[in-house]
């Protein structure tokens, strides 16, 4: 309607104006970042890491010394564990996926050529590890019984038979021809991949290849072991309940202990950006906040300051729906000037961050959207003190004070 | 004058209340998010050791791979950690008046004494002289004597926590404790001890608590502690026991000195390149000359403890902060336009522009303070939900005074910077504009 | 033109109640210039604002133009103030941050009308009003005989079939009173009836005949003419 006289009585009146859009710029401007990096961070949670994360826990033991029948304490340990109620599948593991903690080499494709190497995150499993994980088996054969074997956790002797995830199959054999393939260590030892699993995340969440996994049927002797455990579903909870008295109750001279479900350990490995996702939700609640009430604000201001004015347009025929329209109109131009700066600060802010941090790039379409959120909160934020404005009594026209 | 203008300035705050609580409202809340952002960046990039954190050495030697650098996007640095071999032979210099290498272990416990369940302890192995290095806090007993590192001797250091849950807080100095085969005789027990960061270890966790006890680095042979902490390796070597790895290049020693002199510090850094010239015609020590000598205050910068996204945090805060303060600007750009006619009387009556600028300047000032004080009640507020967000922060989202101090500053600060444009404006009031009914 | 029948208008307080009008009765006629005279609370204002249809009333009848304006809505009786009545005020009432131009716009806007003949009822109003040189003036930098001219302009700018003026010359010098009275005669020669609330019986004396307000009644009608159609007396709310 009306929008010259509006925006040429704004502009006598411009540092209220110019405050509000000020403050809408640098709203638009920290609001479409904050939502864009929080956006990634959710995206990065909420990957498939290829595991059953619900179903699986992990427990320790530790024994005072190394000692002989150590090998016979992880045979009677699994026993127990795979015999537990609820228990779909158990295995020995040297770390746990998704933990942060964990192992990495080199291997190599061509023995003792070093660009042919690819270093690559390893799990120790055993024959029960790909149904304890609940990882998908493509192509190949799962570990028996035969393949694992126990090793002294400072021997560097190796198992000959892996299996591999399918994107460092292809990474380490392009040609497509990695299952049945050779890959060497350090030191030349052969290792034969025998099996090809769909997807899995390896220990190192904020990894950028952190799918690149080689599962290994390796377990290390010592006085250490740590046993993985994949429940029934819904029967996790009740499992971890009883596991540590159980195994305790198994041998009392060691320690039990580290009972703690991969879905703990995984968020935990996340803390980091789920606490920056949930800091800038709430500074972005907060500035949102901030600015509708200094939206209110001025324009409940505007209003008291104006009332006589309002009486005045009320006397010489304007209805209530069109006090209403004209704060509308004001609000809505003043937020428009707002984003209008505001979309310039974004990119400004987000090429800052770019940058400094090495944050990525702003999408555009937050730009946009941040603009149509603002738009709609102005408008949102002045009903209130557009109404009051539309019940101002047109008699007050003629009231001389 | 000064309670004149405090009575005019409570009067004025009390007509419009609402509008004297969206100010301080704003300039709350900005205060608030602001140093919660602040307080977890200042603790993060705080010096635990600040008296003399200049005189605190880390000590790297470049043992890495000739054929790459041990960060590939950092191709100046050398590894954070020692070999065991090199950490030996640093040990036997006394060039530095104190020196302690470390890594952390973990073994089975439990005490002499039947009843209390076995446990895991986090154990810190290092020479004696850690515990004046960094200057560590006893409750009972003392830290064991050099001596007793040369000796090899069984002996140990309880955190408190630990002494708590071992000996229910007593003086457990004398008692004896096992800690995986051998039993160990407890000379010291420290008092409240959480250096933040841990800038001692920022390889396991810089935010981590310090470590349940403490035994002679010496000990590491004989008990065969594997490090529980990062160990990183590049070469291949045939590694088939305990001795193949100490005598490895994997790295997993931090090794600290103690240097009081520029002197001393060029004497030590001679030491370490002669030391590694000497290994470079073995066939060790194959990339260039890289042997650094860090303070523990550069040591922080040097590890970028400070993760990137509370720099960008504490960026957001300040942009919020702006925000709430263009907020208050404009409330009080109203609050005083309504004001016009009153300051016009008041002018006319005789105040000075002056008089009348301090008068709104008191006004401003007590909605800073307001602000301030909800600002520090809600940053409390946000630093208890920021520990509750995140464990690992237990220990640094927490008030500090040197922060509360700051706080009150920057409020006053920003409510003055907020309200000087919007005082001058209704100083300017001519004294006559107002007097006449339009 | 205009036909009060037994108005009322009570202001309830939760003390008292305040009879402003009680039993008011008038009768305009088309073409008409009356003055309101009476003394300071006697409901002169009242009786402007309820004939302006600013506020509502309590009992009795009310005839605008011919039609019963008593239980309008409040959208249609701010149409009818725009299209049938203009007003003038003491203070003018002018919209500070507009210009002159945009100041008799204001109204037009409301109307409905048209850029082309919002431009020229503007400007021909502008013209009658002698201020056709200063549209792009904003009111602080015109005199206040000049603001009432605006405020006269702004009223008459839709062809209101009556003008309601209170106080208009209270706030300006005799000399400049003189000349807004003249161009308020001057429109009612050209056919816009005017009633005129003014406590000056110098004013008063102008019109062509006054109705005295005495403690919300009519307590002297000089000439009197008796309410030519009877009104149907509304039932008390």
């Amino acid at each position: 309607m009306e929008i010259r006289p509006i925006l040429s009585a704004m502009l006598r009146n411009k540092t209220g104006a110019v405050l509000i859009a000020l403050q809408i710029a640098v709203t638009l401007a920290v609001v479409t970042n904050a939502a864009h990096i929080i956006k990634q961070r959710l995206d990065l949670i909420g990957r498939p890491t290829g595991l059953d994360v619900a179903h699986i826990f992990q427990v320790q033991s530790v024994d005072f010394a190394e000692h002989v029948s150590f090998r016979e304490r992880v045979r009677a340990d699994l026993e127990l564990l795979r015999g537990l109620p609820g228990v779909r599948a158990a295995t020995a593991i040297g770390s746990m996926p998704l933990s942060g903690g964990g192992s990495a080499t080199e291997h190599y494709v061509e023995a003792g050529q070093d660009e042919s190497r690819v270093a690559a995150n390893y799990f120790t499993i055993d024959e029960q590890g790909l149904e304890t994980l609940g990882v998908k088996l493509v192509a190949g054969r799962d570990f028996r019984p035969e393949d694992v074997d126990f090793y002294e956790s400072t021997s560097g002797k190796l198992p000959a038979s892996i299996i591999v995830t399918d994107v460092l199959a292809k990474r380490l054999f392009p040609n497509g021809n990695a299952l049945g393939a050779t890959v060497y260590d350090g030191l030349g030892q052969p290792q034969a991949i025998i099996g090809i699993v769909e997807h899995m995340h390896g220990s190192w969440v904020d990894a950028e290849r952190v799918d690149e996994v080689v599962l290994r049927p390796q377990i290390y002797d010592g006085n250490f072991v740590r046993y993985a455990v994949r429940t029934e579903p819904g029967r996790r909870d009740e499992v971890m309940a009883v596991v540590e008295q159980k195994l305790t109750a198994l041998d009392p001279q060691r320690v039990v202990r580290g009972v703690r479900s991969l879905e703990e350990i995984a968020s935990d490995s996340y803390g980091a950006d789920r606490a920056m996702a949930i800091l800038l939700t709430t500074v972005i609640a907060l500035l949102i906040a901030v600015t509708a009430l200094g939206i209110v604000g001025l324009a409940s201001f505007s209003v008291k300051s104006r009332t006589k004015q309002i009486g005045t347009r009320r006397a010489i025929g304007a209805s209530r729906p069109d006090i209403i329209r004209y704060f509308m109109v004001e609000n809505w131009l003043i937020t428009t000037g707002g984003v209008a700066l505001g979309s310039a600060l974004a990119v400004a802010l987000n090429l800052w961050l770019v940058r400094t941090f090495e944050l990525p790039k702003l999408e555009i379409v937050y730009i946009p959207l941040g603009i149509a959120a603002l738009w709609l909160l102005g408008l949102l934020a002045v009903l209130g003190p557009a109404r009051r404005a539309a019940s101002i009594a047109p008699a007050i026209a003629t009231r001389t004070v | 004058m000064l309670h004149y203008y405090l009575k005019l300035a409570l009067l004025s705050l009390r007509r419009n209340p609402i509008l004297s609580a969206l100010m301080v409202a704003a300039i709350g809340l900005g205060i608030g998010v602001c140093m919660t952002a602040l307080t977890v960046y200042h603790l993060m990039s705080a010096d635990p050791i600040a008296h003399k954190s200049d005189r605190v050495y880390a000590v790297q030697l470049d043992s890495w791979d000739v054929n790459a650098p041990f960060i590939d996007a950092r191709p100046e640095q050398a590894p954070w950690e020692l070999t065991w071999r090199d950490a030996m032979v640093l040990r036997e210099s006394d060039i530095a008046a104190r020196r302690a290498a470390m890594f952390i272990s973990t073994f089975a416990t439990r005490p002499e004494a039947e009843g209390i369940s076995p446990s895991f302890v986090i154990t810190r192995l290092t020479d004696s002289d850690f515990f004046s290095l960094f200057d560590v806090p006893f409750a009972f007993g003392s830290a064991w004597t050099r001596e007793a590192d040369q000796a090899e001797r069984p002996v140990i250091v309880l955190s408190k926590e630990k002494n708590e849950e071992m000996f229910g807080g007593e003086n457990s100095v004398g008692r004896k404790l096992l800690i995986g085969e051998r039993y160990f005789e407890v000379v010291g027990v420290l008092d409240d001890w959480a250096p933040v960061p841990k800038v001692y270890d920022l390889n396991n966790g810089p935010f981590n608590d310090p470590e349940d006890v403490y035994i002679p680095f010496s000990l590491t042979e004989t008990l065969e502690a594997e490090s529980t902490g990062n160990v990183n390796c590049w070469k291949n070597e045939p590694i088939d026991s305990f001795a193949d790895f100490l005598n490895s290049e994997c790295v997993w020693i931090q090794y600290w000195v103690e240097l009081d002199s520029p002197t001393q510090v060029e004497e030590y850094q001679a030491f370490l390149d002669n030391y590694a010239r000497e290994q470079q015609r073995l066939g060790r020590f194959e990339r260039p000359l890289n042997n650094r000598l860090t303070s523990a205050r550069d040591w922080l910068d040097v590890r970028r403890v400070v993760q990137d996204d509370n720099r960008v945090l504490v960026g957001l805060a300040f942009m919020f902060l702006a925000v709430c303060l263009l907020n208050t600007v404009g409330l009080l750009l109203a609050k005083f336009a309504g004001k016009a006619p009153q300051i016009s009387l008041r002018r006319a009556l005789g105040a000075s522009r002056g008089t009348t600028f301090l008068q709104h300047l008191v006004e401003i000032g007590m909605i800073g303070v307001a602000g301030g004080l909800l600002g520090l009640g809600l940053a409390v507020a946000g630093l208890a939900g920021v520990r509750l967000i995140i464990d690992d922060y237990e220990r640094l989202a927490r008030l500090d005074p040197f922060l509360v101090g700051v706080a009150i500053l920057i409020a006053l600060a920003a409510s003055l910077i907020a309200g000087i444009y919007p005082t001058w404006r209704a100083c300017s009031v001519p004294p006559a504009a107002h007097l006449k009914t339009q | 033109m205009l036909k009060m029948h037994h108005v009322s208008k009570i202001y309830r307080t939760e003390l008292v109640e305040t009879h402003a009008l009680r039993d008011f009765s008038v009768h305009v006629r088309e073409g008409e210039f009356i003055a309101v005279t009476g003394p300071s609370g006697s409901g002169k204002t009242t009786f402007l604002n309820i004939a302006g249809l600013l506020e509502t009333f309590d009992g009795g009848g009310y005839l605008l133009d011919g039609q019963d304006v008593s239980a309008l809505s409040d959208r249609q009786r701010s149409r009818v103030r725009n299209e049938k009545i203009g007003f003038i005020f003491q203070g003018f009432n002018l919209i500070p941050d507009l210009n002159v131009f945009d100041n008799v716009d204001v109204p037009l806007r409301y109307r409905g009308f048209g850029a082309a003949e919002r431009r020229q009822r503007i400007e021909s109003t502008l013209d009658l009003v002698g201020l056709g040189s200063r549209r792009k003036h904003i009111p602080a930098q015109l005199s206040g005989g000049q603001q009432q001219r605006v405020a006269i302009a702004r009223a008459l700018a839709g062809g209101p079939r009556i003008l309601l003026a209170d106080e208009p010359t209270g706030n300006l010098d005799s000399l400049m009173a003189r000349q807004i009275l003249e161009l308020i005669e001057d429109i009612n020669s050209r056919g816009t009836t005017i009633v005129m609330v003014t406590h000056d019986p110098e004013l008063a004396r102008r019109a062509q005949r006054s109705i005295h307000i005495m403690d919300g009644k009519v307590s002297d009608l000089e000439p009197f003419d008796p309410p030519a159609v009877a009104i149907e007396a509304r039932a008390t709310a």
